[in-house]
């Protein structure tokens, strides 16, 4: 690829807070069924606090994305088609798919939600009855799976996003969607323990640090990989300022590593490991969006 | 210009000299590339013209030459002299031609010379040479036995000059002027030029193929060899060569002067500047007692009798058909038609004389019509000085400019000026139909537009109303000399409000037996009985109608351009009398056939029995082959084309003297290293006194800067236009990178360049187009610096300095040619510093 | 369907001029450029929502004693491609394909999301903060609908720009590529023949497409070229991410047996 003569489409803060919360939502969602399917009644707190999250945070998503237009009362252009008629759905445009994924993951998101809020013994309602008896029953699980690759998607394609574009960085690599996928993973487990620390399931604890530890493998073998696809432009991200960002990065990732192989420590460091973790989802997403457009 | 814009296509080479015509005249510009796109045409084995592009600054014109050549502002007289000296020197020039179509043989006084950089006759004192030397040797006999056989027409004199076919007596033209170029070495070109040696020869090697019959040459200029104090012999020196290659009256060949507004032809053709009536006629001289007078001592002088000398011989019926149109019944043959009425200026009175007398306090008032003095320049401040000298002065524009505003522009205390200043505005040319004159002297008629705005009034209106109410006054009260204010004639159906329609026809004249117009300045007659207000456009309005508003054009090219040489016959209307390239008899050979079949100008038909193509520049029916025959150039006395010629104030031979603030002393003769006959004002008092104080010397101002114009503006009225603004928005002079170095400048750096005479702070362009030369083995830089910017305009309005100190006039010096008194806008010396 | 049109901008009789911005700008209404100078004589710098024809000034340096410099201009615009990445990847079909085989932002239906900005290998497009939509050459579809020529090639004095159908236009491009070349411009190229399926404006380049801020033939490549790699290695994340649970939410030796978690009544119990 080498030299790029485009100019950027100056997407900044909402679109880095989309990011994030895509990230979050949809990994909390695929942390909050693998629990469930994997695990044991132990992990079900955790697996409620999971879906209790994902939720609230895929809302705001469509008010951030609205709130980035140049035109918020057209937002509903991407799902319809006006001139043409109909509804408009281009597989081969990450922002259409996005657009359509996000809107059905919100259904899944939102019966888990239901659910997990009965489950909880939060609410007590015949309606949020019915929805849990439903996702407790085999059809659930099913349902859960579906759900899980919305998910999934959610958390991924806003790296596809980039990468199907002519900007430099962004469309000189394909390693962007896993890398959001994974880093999403990380932040998700990350919010689950900081949300389930009250709650004292060691084991489920344990388990969600494990977890954490492969998924911040996978992001920084992503990142490895990330990096040694730009070539040309990989100067714009590794010069300047941005080496602060990545150093963040680096901080969300290696030190929970460490952390996380000592449980000891691990006890103490309770709060900072996962923070560090999100700060660092953060980062990486920022030092993505923002070099590429510098 | 001798030829036409679409004519430029017919070349082979492409001189352009002091012209930018990619950036002042783009759509020209068009025809430059039509030729070099067209495989037919360029020199040795073609493959497209070439353009040669010589100017000190790499241009947007450069961009699209094929060689550009790095010249030192006002040195072009030595540039064609290298060129000429190489043509002469190794005998390229086009022999038969040179022989028979110019005064080569003409015998000259023994009484001319050249000596010191100083022709004969110098009057040291008054700063002019008498010319009497410069002149022919008189066949007095010959002439007399002439006179005899044809009694003398309109008091043209017979003077037939002696003359050696050969070409070998040392006192002919041809030996004279290669004597006097030989000093034009390439060494010294270059030594004068800055152009290197080798590229010179380059060139020359060019040049020197286009003598032949089969191929042409165009020269193209305009203010770039206009704006020095050598402007007139500048242009000559191309005139000079183009003869010896004998492409004068050729199609694709010429001197081609690329006019500035859309209708400065139309204005100079109608006398704007002060020296001459309507058509070229001279004005009227103290000391001309009668209208014989006049003539006798305006006409040209036979010189030949073959020569026609068509314009000598019918000065007298021009001029008595315009003082006609002027004076109507009130001119007849008792009063010699009214001739006393022309006024008869004893002394300069050039566009910057009136600023001299303004600042002497001989002048009271200035009307400033559609011209924005203050920006022009030369000397912006003296110039406002002069205006603040006024009693009253009255702008006439459909604009604010820089006049109607100087006296509270930035810096200034209005209270301190005490000159009336009357707004009065006019309509727009886009308000107005009428027409307009283009380089190619094709006479345009346009519609209006839009309708006036505002309060706009017609300029001829605003004139016409204004002589009513003079008149008026003369009625009542009466005056010295009313005369030429009663008698002037206003027979338009509205006398306050003559249409251009009107003008136009009294503009060509009528026949006043009859009444009807006139369809050529051939029937014009000086008994009384024809008008002409410009006998060279007599012809433009007949009484089949208005020519001018032919547009029989490329919609059908076969039928519009019947000889495909881009003539267009029903195009508008050219004059003289539809003619779209001059003295096109000398496009063909004595036997009336083209020197280059290919490019055909007019032609013998000896069938037919008449010349066809172009409109001869030649009686349509003279057979060429006749003993009779009128020779070649049937407008001057000589009939042939004048490579020595005493009609100018300062030499028979072009000469190079260097600008009036300069460098280096002149490499030719250090003893008179400037124009020894340009005009020196005397100036009023203080700081705006005699101008021989205001030149600057190198030791303080050790760069030369030149002004020019940008693609993107027109003058100073596009200041009011925001897109254009937006395009260049903020003046700039552009400084070569070597030079900025020094200075640790850099593009977008605020900048200030000083003259002798003032300053401008504007911003720094740092350019590789612009480089230093080696002027007679020293360095010297250029810079460069747009005319565009005032204290007037969007541009202004929207910096904070609100135009102060943008006025590119404030540098230029106050002195110009020594024969048309053109400001020297294009060299003068500068210093310059980061702000 | 009306004729497939074509610009083909020569760049070899670009005399930089500036006539085609200013009538584009005056037929589209396009707002003016701030009065800031930018250091050269081009102050529009780019192209952008207000400036749908850019002059580009390319000064270089050359050994050629009798051209010392190469001063090239070429008058930019959207290259209407054929393929065309901003429609490609416009989520809301507001950018469109004409009757003309050109590309149209559709105002009243643009979000401005500016996907398109990102997916335009050419830097045409531009973001209207006033209107909110993402703007550029329309290639005076009005124009066209009326028979006129579009304004920037009306304005050209030197048919630098030259305008009709497509066809007759890369012809006239390989035509002139040949005289340049007969003539010793050994670089002279067509850009647009073939790059993004054929642009609809070419141009002709007498130096590297780089040099003229064009992509190479090798660089100009579509948006969508990144859909499949990306959502593989995601799918592979995915799937690496599915075993990494597996592991760690794996059951442990102790108690209870199943999963399911337990109903209702006994868990949420008082
Ligand atoms: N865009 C635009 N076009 C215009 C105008 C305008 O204001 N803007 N004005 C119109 C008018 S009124 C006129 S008179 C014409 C003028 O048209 P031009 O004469 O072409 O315009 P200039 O830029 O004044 O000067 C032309 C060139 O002469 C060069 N030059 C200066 N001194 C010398 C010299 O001694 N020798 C040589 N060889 N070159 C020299 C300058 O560097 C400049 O590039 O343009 C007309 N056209
Ligand atoms: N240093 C330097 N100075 C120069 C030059 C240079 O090269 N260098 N060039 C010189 C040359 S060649 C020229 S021609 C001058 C140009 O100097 P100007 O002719 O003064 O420049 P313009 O801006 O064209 O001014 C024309 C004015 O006429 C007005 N106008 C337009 N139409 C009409 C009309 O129909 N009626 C009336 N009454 N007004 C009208 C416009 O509003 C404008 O104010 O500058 C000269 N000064
Ligand atoms: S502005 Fe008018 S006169 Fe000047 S180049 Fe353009 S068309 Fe010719
Ligand atoms: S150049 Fe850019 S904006 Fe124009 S059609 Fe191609 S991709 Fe779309
Ligand atoms: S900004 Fe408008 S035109 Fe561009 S992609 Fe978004 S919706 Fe389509
Ligand atoms: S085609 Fe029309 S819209 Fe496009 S650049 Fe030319 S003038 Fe502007
Ligand atoms: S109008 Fe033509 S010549 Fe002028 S800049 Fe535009 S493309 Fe070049
Ligand atoms: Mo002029």
């Amino acid at each position: 690829m080498g030299e790029h003569f485009v100019t950027p489409p100056n997407w900044q803060w909402y679109i880095l807070a989309y990011f994030f919360c895509a990230g979050i939502s949809g990994g909390s969602f695929v942390l909050g069924t693998m629990l469930r399917l994997f695990g044991d009644a132990r992990d079900a707190a955790a697996a409620r606090i999971a879906f209790l999250i994902s939720f609230p945070v895929l809302l705001v998503c469509p008010i951030l994305l609205t709130l980035d237009l140049g035109q918020p009362s057209r937002f509903w252009h991407m799902l319809v088609d006006v001139s043409g008629g109909g509804l408009v759905f281009k597989a081969w445009s990450p922002m259409s798919l996005g657009a359509w994924a996000l809107l059905l993951f919100g259904i899944f998101s939102l019966v888990m939600f239901a659910a997990s809020l009965y489950e909880g013994g939060v609410v007590r309602h015949r309606a949020l009855q019915a929805t849990a008896s439903f996702v407790a029953a085999t059809a659930g699980r099913i349902f859960l799976i579906v759900g899980a690759v919305f998910g999934l998607f959610v958390a991924a394609y806003t790296g596809v996003l980039l990468a199907v574009s002519n900007q430099p960085v962004w469309s000189d690599t394909w390693a962007l969607g896993g890398l959001f996928l994974a880093s999403g993973l990380s932040g998700a487990a990350a919010c689950v323990l900081l949300a389930s620390r009250s709650r004292r399931a060691a084991m489920t604890d344990r388990k969600l640090i494990e977890a954490d530890r492969y998924f911040i493998l996978l992001e920084l073998a992503l990142i490895i990989l990330f990096l040694a696809t730009l070539g040309g432009t990989l100067s714009k991200v590794l010069s300047g300022g941005w080496i602060i960002l990545w150093v963040i990065v680096l901080l969300g990732t290696l030190v929970p590593l460490g952390l996380h192989w000592r449980p000891g420590l691990m006890r103490q460091a309770a709060l900072l490991a996962p923070v560090l973790v999100l700060l660092g989802v953060l980062a990486l997403r920022a030092v993505i969006i923002f070099s590429a457009q510098a | 210009m001798t030829n036409h814009w679409r004519d430029i296509k017919n070349t082979d080479l492409i001189l352009i000299n002091g012209a930018n015509p990619a950036e002042a005249h783009p759509v020209g510009f068009q025809w430059f590339l039509k030729a070099k796109l067209d495989p037919a045409r360029g020199p040795g084995s073609g493959g497209g013209a070439k353009i040669i592009h010589a100017d000190p600054r790499f241009t947007r014109t450069s961009a699209m030459a094929d060689m550009y050549v790095r010249i030192r502002p006002g040195t072009d007289v030595a540039y064609f002299g290298g060129l000429i000296n190489y043509v002469l020197q190794n005998n390229l020039f086009h022999d038969e031609y040179v022989r028979n179509y110019t005064n080569a043989s003409f015998l000259i006084k023994d009484g001319y010379g050249f000596t010191d950089g100083l022709f004969s006759g110098y009057d040291p004192k008054n700063r002019k040479y008498d010319v009497s030397t410069w002149a022919y040797q008189v066949d007095t006999a010959a002439s007399a036995a002439y006179d005899a056989a044809h009694p003398p027409a309109g008091g043209a004199v017979t003077a037939i000059a002696k003359r050696d076919a050969t070409l070998q007596d040392p006192r002919t033209v041809f030996q004279l002027m290669k004597q006097h170029y030989a000093r034009y070495t390439p060494e010294m070109v270059s030594r004068i030029t800055g152009i290197p040696q080798d590229q010179f020869l380059r060139v020359a090697g060019l040049v020197g193929q286009m003598g032949r019959p089969d191929k042409v040459m165009t020269i193209v200029y305009a203010v770039g060899l206009t704006q020095h104090t050598t402007g007139v012999q500048l242009i000559r020196s191309g005139a000079l060569l183009q003869l010896l290659l004998g492409n004068m009256g050729r199609p694709g060949g010429g001197m081609n002067a690329e006019r500035g507004h859309a209708n400065i032809q139309g204005n100079t053709d109608h006398a704007i500047s002060w020296e001459i009536l309507p058509g070229y006629l001279k004005i009227p001289a103290p000391g001309q007692k009668t209208l014989a007078d006049y003539v006798s001592q305006s006409a040209s002088k036979k010189n030949d009798p073959r020569s026609w000398n068509f314009f000598g011989t019918n000065y007298r019926k021009f001029m008595v058909s315009l003082l006609k149109a002027w004076y109507g019944k009130a001119a007849t043959a008792s009063n010699e038609f009214a001739f006393d009425f022309i006024p008869k200026p004893a002394k300069n009175s050039s566009w910057m004389s009136i600023y001299d007398q303004a600042l002497k306090g001989k002048m009271q008032g200035l009307f400033l019509n559609g011209m924005t003095a203050t920006s022009i320049g030369p000397d912006s401040n003296r110039v406002m000085d002069a205006l603040a000298n006024l009693k009253w002065l009255v702008v006439m524009d459909p604009l604010p400019t820089t006049s109607s505003e100087f006296w509270r522009r930035p810096g200034a205390d209005p209270k301190s000026i005490q000159t009336e200043v009357f707004m009065m505005p006019t309509t727009h040319w886009i308000e107005k139909d009428g027409s307009f004159v283009n380089s190619g002297r094709w006479s345009q008629w346009k519609d209006q537009v839009i309708p006036p705005q505002g309060n706009a009034r017609h300029d001829h209106w605003i004139l016409a109303d204004l002589f009513g109410r003079v008149k008026a006054l003369y009625t009542q009260q009466g005056g010295k000399f009313p005369d030429p204010i009663m008698a002037l004639t206003m027979g338009y159906a509205n006398p306050k409000q003559p249409t251009l329609d009107e003008i136009a026809q009294e503009v060509n004249g009528f026949d006043l037996k009859t009444g009807t117009r006139l369809a050529s300045f051939a029937l014009l007659k000086d008994d009384g009985t024809t008008s002409a207000g410009d006998w060279i456009y007599t012809g433009g309005y007949p009484a089949s109608g208005n020519l001018m508003k032919r547009r029989l054009g490329v919609q059908d090219v076969k039928a519009n351009d019947p000889t495909g040489m881009g003539f267009f016959p029903n195009w508008a209307w050219s004059w003289p009398l539809n003619r779209r390239v001059l003295y096109n008899r000398a496009s063909a050979d004595a036997t009336g056939q083209p020197w280059d079949p290919s490019r055909p100008g007019i032609k013998w038909d000896a069938v037919q029995k008449k010349w066809v193509g172009d409109v001869p520049d030649y009686p349509p029916t003279m057979d060429p082959n006749s003993a009779t025959s009128w020779l070649p150039f049937i407008m001057n006395g000589e009939g042939v084309g004048r490579l020595f010629s005493n009609g100018v104030n300062d030499g028979p031979f072009p000469e190079h003297y260097e600008p009036m603030e300069s460098p280096v002393q002149n490499p030719l003769h250090a003893g008179q290293s400037t124009s020894p006959v340009a005009f020196l004002y005397t100036g009023g008092t203080g700081s705006h006194g005699a101008v021989t104080g205001t030149f600057g010397t190198a030791d303080q101002y050790p760069y030369i800067a030149t002004t020019y114009r940008l693609t993107e503006h027109e003058h100073y009225v596009t200041q009011h236009v925001p897109l254009l603004a937006g395009l260049q928005p903020k003046p700039f002079v552009e400084i070569p990178e070597e030079l900025a170095a020094q200075k640790g400048i850099v593009s977008g750096d605020r900048v200030r360049v000083r003259s002798n005479r003032g300053k401008v702070e504007v911003l720094a362009l740092v350019t590789k187009r612009l480089a230093p030369s080696t002027i007679d083995g020293k360095k010297v830089f250029t810079v460069g610096v747009p005319i565009h910017w005032g204290f007037v305009g969007v541009s202004a309005e929207s910096d904070p300095s609100k135009g102060a100190n943008w006025l590119a006039n404030a540098l230029t010096p106050f002195v110009g040619d020594a024969n048309a008194f053109t400001p020297e806008f294009k060299a003068f010396l500068v210093n310059i510093e980061k702000m | 369907m009306a004729q497939t049109v074509g610009f083909l901008t020569d760049t070899t009789l670009c005399i930089g001029c500036k006539a085609c911005e200013v009538a584009c700008k005056e037929w589209n209404g396009l707002p003016n450029n701030p009065l800031d100078f930018k250091g050269s004589y081009d102050n529009t710098g780019q192209l952008d929502h207000a400036n749908w024809r850019h002059v580009r000034f390319l000064e270089t340096s050359t050994s050629n004693p009798d051209k010392p410099i190469a001063w090239s201009m070429m008058s930019d615009v959207c290259k209407h491609c054929a393929n065309a990445s901003c429609l490609e990847v416009c989520p809301t079909n507001a950018i469109v394909r004409t009757e003309f085989d050109t590309v149209f932002i559709q105002q009243d239906v643009c979000n401005g999301c500016r996907d398109c900005i990102a997916a335009c290998p050419y830097g045409v497009i531009g973001f209207n903060q006033q209107s909110g939509t993402a703007q550029k050459c329309t290639f005076c579809y009005d124009r066209l609908q009326n028979n006129l020529m579009p304004a920037c090639a009306t304005a050209c004095p030197t048919q630098s720009i030259k305008f009709g159908d497509l066809a007759t236009m890369r012809q006239a491009a390989a035509e002139r590529v040949q005289t340049l070349q007969s003539q010793g411009v050994s670089q002279a190229q067509v850009y647009g023949d073939t790059e993004y399926g054929g642009l609809h404006a070419m141009f002709i380049l007498t130096d590297k497409p780089e040099a003229y801020g064009l992509p190479s033939q090798a660089s100009a490549v579509l948006p969508g070229r990144n859909n499949i790699p990306g959502y593989l290695t995601a799918a592979v994340t995915a799937v690496l991410a599915g075993l990494a649970g597996l592991i760690a939410f794996r059951r442990r030796g102790e108690q209870p047996a199943a999963a399911t978690p337990p109903p209702a009544a006994t868990t949420g119990g008082r």
